[in-house]
């Protein structure tokens, strides 16, 4: 079995090699590469504990390397750059960035937010521009006094991704508290997924609303303030942002739990226009922790935890159940829309996206806890 | 015994501190709390200039020996601080007795210092989301600050649990913005640092709890009992303490060990009783008359019973409690030093003193058929009590004790040990309408049951809950499964689950049932003295 597997390995790594030499190009990218594929391929990056960043190859769902990632493991968040390149992973109890050359694991970046008196969290807040060039982290400092601590105000921090292992902020913008997930858009600016979804422009801290939620417009009488969070991967298949939300809808007395219903949502973002759809998608049935959109049909939706489930968002529909083995966190999707499950335990489970059926399994060295999963677009 | 005592303050992280002097050889003299704060606090915390409240942070807070135990420890923990044993309890001792609470502001928390399981809080929808759904109206309830105190407190929180505002019922508003200008201020009227009720109990003489004490209370597997309490004074504040009786069923019980008093009433003892250590917890009455409270096993605080003192002769509790008519039955009168006859009131024979003992007095009774259903008073020789006898027809209702309870699945090799659960069936018949469920029913008291599980729900049912989640044996004591995953159970879960905990009491030739809700849940990782 493992005989039929490295001779698979090495005759696709032969193809790949010849296919870039066909190409004509320069240096040799298979060499650059590390023996990975360029061109696209998808790597699946993910975190597991004790705090290690796993790049898995999507074509034989094996683990191609896993890079020792410094500090204590922090929330396992993971944002790959642009080029697929460069996987950027939250550290050491939410403090600290590191980036990893996904290729030979070198560590090419890394930004100790905190100093000495000054603690700085960010909650799974990491996002690179869309040419590569800037890293964004959101910044929630306390410091610490004698014999008090001082509530800081939170701030968008812009790093150089070229900075190296000492980076510092080279702009700094005041933003709102509780934002947890970002990313950039083609329009230059980046997402703040908080209790609203805003986007800030990182060159001059300017802050526009993208999708109203904790201040939503809605009569208090009829709708729930939505609960807005958004922990893991956010629809870089299909180049979009989705922050999912809870609510309730009275048909009757506000608190009559007889009449109510109950929603999840989503504010949806376009990454390339920054448009935005905010809409209920599905009954309250099922617990997920993320959405992900089908490449195939924007109408679909799949979302996990204890099932993985696939619903049609414009008639409101479940279209699939699939009862998982355990409870999982996320999940991911390939370009050819295999699905990933991840998080919690050690073990990526894989499946298709009709059926929902296990087509497949990643076994990691260590639990994922909250990690996210995120795609390489390796180049 | 030290060895003993010293197994107690390494099991129990709770009354860890509190415990510590008794450890250390009868020091002669006393430590002098303030000036150790001087020492070893000013090194952070600043004078003020006030005289009234000398230094910041630390003289605009007052609260219980628990409460200022934990803020040393979170200071030791996380600031630095170094304190030897005696200089912890020299400041726990001046910052209690100095700023710490009355007795009335203790009193609707006390449940949560005496570890008492199974308490349903009823909490203000004000700090229901913003506090209540990490700590229990206790931790907060249990402490005085300034309002500008309160809200370095949600400062201290923002910093060191940094995701506080993220969580579910934080991130749908602006906790931190909430926290401050609205929850804070509230406390500060609520729970306020200058209440008259500390200045008053200030100047207030403090009981004098030297003595012999009447003592009933109760122990699960164990039953009811009854004791002498002797406290003797062995310095300021402390005592050494005896506790000697029976079970209701004859066995003896006997231990001893000592005691501390904070703040002229906080009574914190450490016994080994029949080889297994022990914690009590009670208050003393302003007046000194009572003590009431809360006996648990160190290691484990969910095994433990209320218990109740007296000082000098009283009649403190009977077992059973109730006669039923025509029932001819060996009743035990709870109480210390008890001499002279014994009346247990109208329609009521006393057949025969079975026995005597310092702690108690053991007859064999019988209800007359045509007694009438009610509560009797009882009296032994000159000693009296109101109410403790009900004379009944028969059983109408059978209610478990705690109505909702909470276990917790452990063991299995890992560091967190199971919490079981303890029950008893009250039993009340319906009183002169007839009816149960009314305001005349006539209570029983807690009667000897059979106990059984079942699903509480169908989800419950499906998983197969009452399979996996624990057993409950023949005493109500429930004790809940292992920890870790379980292969055989769905999505291999662990072994929590819903149940509910049946008791079915024998009333002549009829069962009555009771039913209470059980949650068996996962372990709790974290301890604190204040939950």
């Amino acid at each position: 079995m493992k005989f039929t597997h490295m001779i698979k390995a090495a005759a696709l790594i032969g193809a790949v090699s010849s296919v870039a030499l066909m190409s004509g190009c320069s240096t040799n990218p298979s060499a650059s590469l590390n023996g990975m594929k360029g061109g696209g391929h998808e790597y699946l990056l993910t975190v597991s504990r004790p705090n290690q960043l796993h790049v898995i190859d999507t074509e034989t769902n094996k683990i191609v390397r896993s890079c020792d990632v410094p500090g204590v493991f922090g929330q396992g968040t993971v944002e790959p750059s642009p080029d697929g390149r460069i996987a950027y992973v939250g550290t050491n109890k939410w403090e600290d960035v590191a980036g990893f050359d996904i290729t030979n694991c070198d560590m090419v970046f890394f930004a100790k937010q905190s100093d000495k008196t000054v603690t700085v969290k960010s909650f799974v807040s990491l996002a690179v521009s869309r040419d590569g060039k800037e890293l964004y982290t959101i910044q929630n400092p306390t410091r610490k006094l004698s014999d008090r601590y001082e509530v800081m105000e939170p701030q968008l921090a812009v790093y150089d991704t070229s900075a190296g292992l000492d980076a510092k902020p080279i702009r700094t913008f005041p933003v709102g508290r509780q934002i947890t997930k970002i990313t950039a858009m083609d329009t230059g600016e980046v997402i703040l997924g908080g209790p609203d979804l805003q986007a800030i422009n990182p060159q001059t801290g300017e802050i526009r609303m993208l999708s109203k939620l904790q201040h939503w417009d809605r009569p208090a009488d009829k709708w729930v303030q939505p609960d807005a969070f958004a922990m893991h991967s956010l629809g870089e298949h299909v180049d979009e942002f989705i922050m999912p939300y809870f609510t309730i809808k009275w048909n009757g007395d506000p608190g009559d739990m007889e009449k109510a219903e109950f929603w999840w949502g989503m504010s949806r973002v376009d990454l390339k226009t920054g448009e935005v759809e905010q809409t209920e998608t599905v009954p309250f049935e099922f617990i997920i922790f993320n959405f992900i959109t089908d490449p195939e049909d924007s109408d679909v939706i799949y979302g996990a935890f204890n099932t993985l489930s696939k619903h049609n968002i414009r008639e409101h529909k479940t279209l699939a159940v699939h009862n998982m083995e355990h409870t999982y966190y996320d999940l991911n999707m390939t370009h050819d829309r295999t699905i990933y499950v991840g998080g919690t335990s050690s073990d990526i489970s894989i499946h298709d996206p009709d059926t929902l059926e296990k087509i497949g399994s990643i076994q990691l060295p260590g639990d994922m806890s909250t990690s996210g999963m995120r795609i390489a677009y390796l180049k | 015994m030290n060895n003993n005592k010293s197994k107690h303050a390494l099991l129990s992280v709770s009354a860890l501190a509190l415990m510590g002097t008794m450890l250390t050889p009868a020091a002669s003299w006393a430590m002098d709390g303030e000036k150790v704060i001087q020492e070893k606090c000013l090194s952070c915390h600043t004078r003020t200039g006030n005289p009234e409240t000398p230094y910041s942070r630390i003289s605009q807070q007052r609260k219980t020996p628990e409460g200022w135990q934990m803020t040393l420890q979170r200071m030791q923990h996380r600031n630095g601080l170094v304190l030897s044993s005696e200089e912890t309890q020299a400041v726990i001792r001046y910052l209690s007795d100095t700023q710490g609470l009355a007795p009335s502001e203790a009193a609707p928390f006390r449940y949560v210092l005496e570890q008492k399981p199974n308490v349903v809080e009823d909490v203000d929808p004000a700090y229901k989301e913003m506090c209540a759904r990490c700590h229990s109206n206790a931790r907060f309830g249990l402490q005085r600050r300034t309002e500008d105190e309160w809200k370095e407190l949600v400062n201290t929180h923002m910093a060191i649990h940094p995701t506080t505002e993220l969580h579910a019922l934080a991130r749908d508003r602006r906790w931190y913005d909430i926290a401050l200008n609205e929850t804070a201020p509230k406390l500060a009227m609520d729970y306020a640092f200058n209440d008259a009720a500390w200045k008053q109990w200030q100047k207030m003489a403090k009981p004098k709890l030297e003595g012999s004490w009447s003592v009933a209370g109760y122990m699960p597997a164990k039953g009811d009992y009854s004791a002498i309490l002797k406290v003797v004074k062995t310095s300021d504040n402390k005592y050494s303490v005896n506790l000697d009786g029976h079970y209701a069923d004859g066995s003896l019980l006997s231990g001893n060990g000592a005691a501390q008093v904070f703040s002229g009433y906080e009574w914190r003892a450490s016994l080994t009783i029949d080889g297994v250590s022990m914690r009590q917890v009670m208050a003393a009455s302003t007046d000194g008359t009572s003590l009431t409270g809360r006996m648990y096993q160190s290691a484990h605080d969910e095994i433990g019973g209320d218990l109740r003192a007296v000082n000098g002769s009283a009649i403190v509790g009977l077992s059973p409690s109730a006669l039923k008519q025509g029932e001819t039955s060996e009743v035990t009168i709870f109480g210390g030093y008890l001499k002279g006859s014994v009346n247990l009131g109208a329609g009521v024979k006393v057949l025969k003193v079975l026995s005597r003992d310092a702690d108690r007095v053991v007859v064999a009774a019988k209800a007359s058929a045509s007694a009438t259903v009610g509560m009797r008073d009882v009296a032994v020789g000159a000693t009296k009590a109101k109410a403790q006898l009900a004379v009944y027809d028969k059983v109408a209702t059978v209610q478990v004790s705690p109505p909702q309870s909470l276990a917790r699945i452990g063991g299995n090799g890992g560091k967190i040990p199971k919490v079981q659960s303890t029950y008893r069936a009250l039993a009340f018949s319906a009183g002169k309408d007839g009816q149960p469920g009314t305001d005349d029913d006539l209570r029983l008291g807690y009667m000897p049951a059979t106990w059984s599980l079942k699903p509480q729900n169908e989800v419950a049912e499906e998983d197969r809950d009452v399979e996996f989640a624990g057993t409950i044996d023949s005493n109500g004591v429930f004790t809940p499964g292992d920890t870790g995953p379980n292969p055989q159970r769905k999505m291999s879960t662990n072994n929590v689950g819903m149940l509910k905990v049946v008791a079915s009491v024998k009333d002549g030739d009829s069962t009555v049932e009771g039913e209470s809700d059980l949650l068996v849940a996962v372990p709790s990782y974290i301890k604190r003295a204040i939950q």
